[in-house]
């Protein structure tokens, strides 16, 4: 018994293994960060569609992004994997031997990504449209009175607040979009998740008992937990600071005007 | 400077303005008053686009306004101050006065700060140069958007019942501002207001308006002494009692 453990524990003295365990998390890291920053930019246009384009002319584009959000929003994310790892096209820039990964591998990273981006910039177009009408109306009032046209009054005044009041529900999104990244071991060993995965299945040959044990799976999916958890804790941690500093400046202000 | 012929505006069914007339002379200062729903605001409103008379037309310096030119002609003519402020919270004092400057006139950002700084002065803020607007007390955000409706210099500025969303003890502070820009600018000035000794100060002419319609205009001294119309004689009865 104590053999296993302490053959499952050397796995990770391995540094072969855990320069793969760090790949797969840096992997992870990239690929939601990216999910993320095209998220924020894809969702951003969608929220402003959705919301403000309500002219007869323009009111197609605004039903295309009403479409677009609550049929991603509504639907899982892995569903969207499966169907981007079939039918999503990749141009032949992705279709090449990069970042230690093989041909396939890359295109099916690209396919995924395609997929978690799709399906976060949904989310985030709600979080973002949230933001925008917690702008008051007569922000658009002053802008225009001082003779700001449409794109002059979002760039320089409403979304600058939009993005403001969004900010701890963005960075929140964050974490659930590293957790979301880990459905792509579903179809491709790239990230954190599918990499534990893959070494567990290996596990006989790297223990040295010959044996895949229980020992190995609490201590390969215990060492993802940790990975995942010391990251989305150091971000939530990022959120309660800014939101208790938001806290203090909106109680001061009120306590400066009682 | 700014003339108003045959404004109708509907809201749905209903029918806020009836036939507005009105013609603002350069450097005039007039003041707008009448009952709450009366159209006061709806009528300045229409002066910057804000709303979009339904008829009638609205002629600044010399151009009609439509939907085309609006921006470039509110942005050229037109500086408004709001019963709520609407001073840019993301953005300080500072920056707040010197945004539209900037990006809009292509004011050079050390002459935009010297504009600021000389009309901060001006409305007595010039130590609030670096706060943020929610810091501030109401009647400081109504002088800081003051100065930022100078700071665009337009010739002519809209103030849509500048006073009401304030406390009562920072109402004076505002209209102090105001008077001396009437005193001593030449910047043709429409103001909606309920004060009337105010009103009474600055005004080179009332009008009166009920029910969507201008019912009463004149000097303050024909409007407060012996105004011809039955309702402004109630109306004041109203309002002067207290």
């Amino acid at each position: 018994m104590m053999e296993e453990w302490s053959a499952s524990l050397g796995m990770l003295q391995s540094s072969a293994i855990l320069l793969y365990i760090l790949k797969g998390t840096l992997f992870t890291v990239i690929i939601s960060a990216i999910a993320v920053i095209l998220g924020v930019i894809l969702g951003s246009v969608l929220a402003l569609v959705r919301n403000y384009c309500h002219s007869p002319r323009y009111r197609i584009f605004r039903y295309a992004a009403v479409a677009y959000i609550e049929i991603f929003r509504n639907t899982p994310l892995l569903l969207w994997i499966f169907i981007c790892v079939v039918f999503c096209p990749v141009p032949d820039i992705f279709a090449h031997r990069m970042f230690g990964l093989t041909t396939v591998e890359t295109t099916l990273l690209f396919k995924a990504s395609i997929a978690l981006i799709l399906f976060t910039s949904s989310v985030i177009a709600e979080i973002v449209r949230g933001g925008l009408n917690s702008v008051a109306a007569g922000q658009f009032e002053a802008a225009a009175s001082q003779g700001f046209n449409t794109v002059q009054t979002m760039v320089y005044i409403i979304l600058p607040q939009a993005f403001r009041n969004v900010v701890p529900t963005l960075l929140s999104q964050i974490i659930t979009t590293i957790k979301d990244s880990s459905y792509l071991a579903n179809v491709a060993t790239i990230e954190l998740m599918s990499r534990v995965r893959q070494i567990l299945s290996t596990a006989n040959i790297y223990n040295g008992t010959g044996n895949i044990n229980v020992s190995d799976v609490f201590v390969l999916y215990g060492c993802a937990a940790a990975i995942y958890f010391i990251i989305n804790f150091a971000l939530s941690l990022v959120v309660r600071h800014i939101n208790a500093r938001r806290k203090a400046a909106a109680s001061a202000y009120r306590t400066a005007k009682a | 400077m700014i003339k108003l012929e045959h404004i109708n505006k509907f809201f749905g069914d209903l029918h806020v303005l009836k036939d507005v007339n009105l013609h603002v002379k350069e450097g005039e200062k007039m003041v707008i008053v009448g009952p709450s729903g009366s159209g006061k605001s709806t009528t300045v409103r229409c002066m910057n686009y804000l709303e979009v008379p339904t008829s009638g037309k609205v002629i600044i310096d010399g151009e009609e306004m439509n939907a085309r030119n609006h921006i470039k002609l509110v942005r050229r003519t037109t500086s408004m101050v709001f019963q709520q402020f609407n001073l840019y919270p993301h953005l300080d004092v500072m920056r707040n006065l010197t945004l539209a400057p900037i990006k809009l006139h292509g004011v050079s950002p050390k002459e935009a700060e010297e504009t600021a700084r000389h009309y901060l002065n001006v409305v007595g803020l010039a130590d609030k140069a670096h706060v943020y607007p929610t810091t501030l007390s109401g009647g400081q955000q109504q002088r800081i958007a003051i100065a930022r409706a100078l700071c665009a210099k337009t010739k002519i500025i809209l103030f849509d019942e500048p006073t009401s969303a304030l406390d009562p003890e920072t109402i004076q502070e505002v209209l102090d501002v105001m008077v001396k820009l009437a005193e001593e600018s030449n910047i043709t000035m429409v103001i909606v207001t309920h004060e009337m000794g105010f009103a009474r100060q600055v005004a080179d002419r009332i009008v009166f308006m009920e029910d969507g319609m201008i019912i009463e205009e004149g000097t303050p001294d024909h409007f407060f002494n012996n105004p011809s119309n039955e309702r402004v004689q109630q109306f004041l009865g109203k309002i002067l009692r207290h």
